[in-house]
């Protein structure tokens, strides 16, 4: 609750979680239905998902880092950093782990207006 | 055009010269909402996976009603803010409660994205300053998104120091 810019996105978190949270029991319920689920796909759901950042000429970078210092709550080092990275390599890699979370995030970095993805790690 | 932080917890501004007071009241728009270019730039996809449209669907089901919703709030607090707009010696002048700071760079932005869209600008055309004469739309939008940016800017700052 301490990154959410305002009331009306922790409520909006708030209602992703819970459906983060059915899918999530429906996903495990689908897996108990078919025995024997091979080593690669459990590694699949295994894997991190990355949120990524991209490019774009209209954004300041002194919102980007702010509005990455907010959601992430990093340092304004850590933040300035990442702004840099998608400035000049066109992408960064600002979160990865579970993807109901990346959802969240990309979710946020949009309310935000930032050109943000989720993605598999690795892809 | 100066900007300054008053008392009573409000941002003001003075001295703006009648043609930025023209654009700072086009802030909350019309901007062309139909343009693809522009819905496209506001509301992104959250993938470009392969294999991912069931997020994509539910993207556009679940989670852009609520952007709509929340841009639009942030565009009818700037206008109602606008409607402070007076005229004093030396130009125009208005102020607005610093809590709406964050509504008006969530409006900036939208109209900063939704020119650069509309008008398919890119970061050769922003890289340069504002065109030094307006001989088309095109110019008047660069120079917008000049003049926008320099509002947000002044915004970042004071929600930095807060």
């Amino acid at each position: 609750m301490l990154l959410c810019p305002s009331t009306e996105i922790c409520f909006k978190e708030l209602t992703r979680d819970v459906r983060g949270y059915f899918n999530g029991l429906l996903g495990m319920a689908k897996t108990k239905e078919v025995p024997g689920s091979s080593t690669r796909d459990q590694t699949a759901l295994a894997q991190p998902w990355n949120v990524v950042v991209h490019n774009d000429p209209v954004n300041l970078m002194v919102y980007v880092t702010m509005v990455f210092r907010r959601v992430f709550g990093f340092s304004r080092e850590k933040a300035e950093t990442h702004m840099l990275e998608v400035h000049q390599k066109g992408r960064s890699i600002v979160w990865s782990g579970a993807r109901e979370r990346a959802e969240l995030y990309v979710q946020q970095l949009h309310s935000h207006l930032l050109l943000a993805t989720v993605e598999r790690d690795g892809t | 055009m100066e900007f300054s932080r008053m008392s009573g917890n409000r941002l003001g501004l003075r001295e703006i010269p009648p043609l930025l007071a023209g654009l700072m009241r086009q802030i909350p728009g019309p901007f062309d909402q139909d343009c693809k270019a522009v819905e496209e730039r506001l509301f992104p996809r959250p993938s470009h996976s392969p294999g991912e449209e069931a997020l994509r669907e539910d993207w556009k089901a679940h989670v852009e009603p609520d952007l709509h919703a929340l841009f639009l709030s942030a565009r009818q607090v700037v206008e109602a803010d606008l409607r402070g707009f007076r005229e004093e010696e030396g130009g125009f002048a208005l102020d607005f409660p610093a809590g709406h700071a964050e509504s008006w760079l969530n409006a900036l932005n939208q109209a900063r994205l939704s020119l650069a869209a509309q008008h398919h600008l890119d970061e050769a055309d922003l890289s340069q300053p504002g065109p030094m004469a307006i001989l088309n739309e095109r110019d008047l939008a660069k120079f917008q998104i000049h003049f926008y940016a320099a509002l947000q800017q002044w915004l970042v700052e004071i929600l930095d120091l807060a």
